[in-house]
């Protein structure tokens, strides 16, 4: 007898429905399984046929065939387990058609018929319901995860008797349908995000920090070692604003398919901070594998990808940035298909100024200009074009650090207030690129800067004056003048000032 | 000579004298370990004219880059040649310097002659050709080898009147000139540093064993032409009329301007530290220090080094960093 479960599976970013067909025939007994599959979606048949067994559930000596169709498309992953058990006991009369129909099954079955939760429900969810099923039937631990889509009735079970007895029972199919609020906690996962209040000194990486925050703009941060740029770096999610709901859906989607979603942190709320180590290769940064995997570039989407010892990184690793810093998103060919992950991050790179890390302090520094021009040359002009904010953060002093009558009275700048002048200028930027596809000032084109950072007739004289004296590009001109839109914004000015691109000019960085 | 030899020196005008010659550097001539001969592109240094010797550091401080410069170029106008070893830092600075005021400069190379090493420095060995020499005892050809450069040091030290050390590491090969200038009976000048600067103690310790210590560059070439004995030219040489320094600049900046030039030396200094320095001095924030810094920076009041560093602004005159 032939019966179908309707089931789901993510590919790439993309997830898509898949019927899983079982057919039950007589014949020599077997179990086979077809449909483009991957290892793990194969072994599946092994722990089917046990669960069952510890189940109480006696299979007769048939032929199973098992499909899952679309059958070009490779399955991975270990969700099927539960639809393909349920679909067995469909096929033998057990489970009545009707009941199945239009249900979306997914879950990893234990040995012992334990469901376990597995990665990318969320997209699977949201494309079942936009699929029009009536209703899913998810592993508990996927449960928080999936309570975020509206608008579809989702109902958990723990093992697979339970499921056998929901499907079983028209009744209970109905009654079962899980209460959100029941998994929804209030509170919602949080994290500790370390505050800019801790920072002793280096106000001018603040600052260019604020200011790359609200136009995200990419950033690199120099220094001698044990300067405090990663103690930057690490703040700067502190004043972006967090996610919005469609933000959130989409980074929680990258999340759910890396399985990093889990019951502590069921959703994204917070813009992630992403520090691959600078021994990752090409592909952590950028994902990939033969069932590619979204990479830390995508991880970072809508948040923070920070790269420390940036020169460090292999060449390799840097020039893959190129693709996503100008696109926001990185395309993997694979030999039968191309996949697409989001990567819209803000890049956060700190470097050494130098091998030894400490010029241009003579005292510590002996490295030759070759040695220092070498060091600096590994990051690519093309990578180096792309980062509109270059600060430099300098060792403090003993006096400073331990503080002494010269700063008592100054407080550390606290990163709640920054924040407020990040949302400010975000508020302006909202409305100035409203009915655009431009979100902030860093993603102006070239075509249109003269529209959105139009200058007057003193600040266009200020410029030639710094255009000659500093032997700018066409392009380091159009940085400046996307980040002194930003700063403007920060200032709640509508048009930029001379002050506005003085402060621009500061970033433009010597490296 | 080989006449093949010969012939390729011709064509990369490229001159030979040997210790017989007559206009084989009398100077040269007197020390023990003369080289049997000589290879030289441009110049020899004229057998007439003073020359000093200005060597130092090759990875040097702001400062002794600004020192480097400014005496470079009053010794050059003094009429006074400049004998160094074309390398990066010191060397290269002072000589660029004293061909930008119209001076002559010779390099003594530890290679071949028509080789430039560091290949940073070709606008400098290029200019040399021109409006002085390029000079080497090792044949056409020969690497750069870094034991060479000891050697050659005898000859700076030689084909000069008096050496000056700018800026010198504890340990550092310039030691190898001032030993040679001493065995030879050359008076040696050391620039003074800061105690807490590592690249000035070797000159300070220099100081401390008899080296004349370098004041200003007006009162050393005083002193060095008193010291050769030309009354005459002692007497004529005046005092420079301006300060080195950009001084007379100072009428243009606003109050928080000078605060900001005041706490600014040769070092490089990063924004933190001049907001820090600042911060008793006058009320600024931020944008605003960046602001001004800026703005100086493109009126040539100050330099941004480094791109997020600022030092006190100097002349540049196309030497390597």
């Amino acid at each position: 007898m032939y019966s179908s479960v309707c089931s789901g599976a993510v590919n790439g970013m993309a997830s898509y429905i898949a019927s899983v067909e079982v057919d039950v025939s007589r014949g020599l007994p077997g179990f086979d399984m077809v449909g483009k599959l991957s290892n793990e979606v194969k072994e599946a048949k092994e722990r089917i046929k046990v669960a069952l067994k510890n189940c109480g559930i006696d299979i007769p000596p048939v032929k199973i065939t098992v499909n899952i169709s679309p059958a070009d498309i490779s399955k991975s992953g270990v969700g099927f387990d539960l639809p393909i058990a349920m679909g067995i006991l469909t096929s033998l009369g057990q489970i009545p058609k009707e009941n199945i129909e239009d249900i979306l099954i997914i879950g990893e079955l234990g040995l012992m018929g334990d469901v376990k939760p597995v990665s990318g429900v969320l997209p699977i969810v949201i494309k079942a319901k936009e699929e029009g099923k009536r209703g899913c039937i998810l592993p508990v631990g996927n449960i928080k995860e999936a309570s975020y889509v509206k608008g579809i009735d989702v109902i958990p079970v723990t093992d697979m008797c339970e499921a056998v007895s929901i499907l079983q029972n028209r009744e209970l199919l109905r009654t079962m349908v899980c209460e959100m609020s029941d998994y929804v906690s209030d509170d919602k996962y949080s994290e500790d995000i370390p505050d800019y209040s801790d920072v002793v000194g280096q106000e001018s990486c603040i600052r260019a920090a604020t200011v790359a925050a609200a136009g995200f703009h990419h950033m690199l941060i120099t220094g001698p070692p044990g300067a405090g740029k990663t103690m930057i770096a690490k703040r700067i999610r502190s004043i972006m604003q967090p996610l919005d709901e469609a933000e959130s859906l989409e980074v929680s989607t990258i999340y759910s398919i890396s399985g990093m979603l889990n019951e502590e942190r069921p959703y994204i709320t917070v813009r992630p901070f992403i520090q691959p180590h600078h021994t990752a290769t090409r592909v952590t940064l950028a994902g990939g594998g033969m069932y590619p995997r979204p990479g830390a570039m995508s991880l970072a989407h809508k948040g923070v990808l920070f790269l420390d010892e940036f020169p460090e990184f292999s060449r390799e690793c840097i020039e893959v940035l190129r693709e996503p810093l100008e696109e926001k998103k990185i395309q993997l060919s694979r030999g039968k298909a191309t996949y697409t992950y989001p990567a819209d991050f803000m890049l956060v790179a700190a470097a050494n100024p130098c091998p030894c890390g400490h010029y241009p302090d003579r005292n510590q520094c002996n490295c030759s200009d070759g040695m220092i021009a070498r060091y600096r040359s590994r990051i690519s002009g093309p990578v180096k074009d792309r980062i509109d904010i270059i600060v430099s953060a300098s060792r403090i002093d003993a006096d400073r650090m331990i503080g002494s009558k010269r700063n008592e009275n100054k407080r550390n700048i606290s990163s709640e207030i920054l924040r407020e002048d990040v949302r400010r200028a975000l508020n302006k930027q909202q409305t100035r690129y409203s009915g655009t596809n431009i979100r902030y000032n860093s993603e102006i084109p070239s075509g249109h800067i003269d529209e959105y950072c139009a200058l007057m007739g003193e600040e266009k004289e200020y410029m030639k004056d710094v255009y000659d004296a500093m032997e700018l590009t066409a392009r380091s001109y159009h940085k400046i003048l996307k980040v002194a839109r930003t700063i403007a914004d920060l200032d709640d000015d509508d048009e930029i000032r001379i002050k506005h691109l003085a402060e621009a000019v500061s970033y433009r960085g010597g490296l | 000579m080989n006449s093949k030899i010969t012939s390729q020196l011709i064509k990369r005008e490229i001159n030979y004298i040997t210790r017989d010659d007559e206009e084989y550097p009398r100077r040269l001539r007197d020390i023990n370990s003369a080289p049997k001969q000589l290879y030289y592109i441009g110049n020899l240094p004229d057998q007439n004219m003073l020359s000093v010797a200005i060597v130092g550091a090759r990875n040097c401080s702001g400062y002794g880059r600004q020192m480097a410069r400014e005496f470079a170029r009053e010794i050059a106008q003094a009429g006074i040649q400049v004998i160094s070893g074309m390398a990066d830092g010191i060397d290269g600075i002072a000589q660029m310097s004293a061909l930008s005021v119209g001076g002559k400069s010779y390099a003594v190379l530890g290679g071949g002659v028509d080789i430039c090493y560091p290949t940073g420095n070709m606008r400098l060995y290029e200019r040399l050709m021109d409006e002085g020499g390029l000079i080497s005892e090792f044949p056409v050809g020969s690497p750069t080898l870094g034991r060479n450069f000891a050697i050659r040091n005898r000859i700076i030290s030689a084909l000069s009147d008096a050496v000056l050390v700018i800026e010198a590491r504890e340990k550092s090969g310039t030691l190898i000139t001032v030993t040679y200038a001493l065995e030879q009976g050359k008076d040696v000048y050391a620039l003074p540093g800061r105690v807490t600067d590592s690249l000035s103690l070797g000159c300070n310790k220099l100081i401390a064993d008899g080296a004349i210590p370098l004041i200003r560059p007006y009162d050393f070439v005083r002193d060095f032409l008193d010291n050769m004995g030309n009354k005459e030219r002692t007497d004529n040489y005046k005092a420079p009329t301006t300060n080195p320094g950009n001084d007379n600049i100072h009428e243009f900046m606003t109050s928080k301007q000078r605060a900001i030039v005041s706490v600014l030396d040769y070092n490089p200094k990063s924004v933190s530290e001049i907001l820090y320095d600042l911060s008793d001095k006058t009320d600024i924030e931020i944008p605003e220090l960046l602001e001004n810094l800026t703005h100086m920076t493109i009126r040539h009041m100050i330099d941004c080094v480094d791109g997020n560093n600022y030092c006190i602004h100097a002349e540049n005159d196309g030497a390597s960093r």
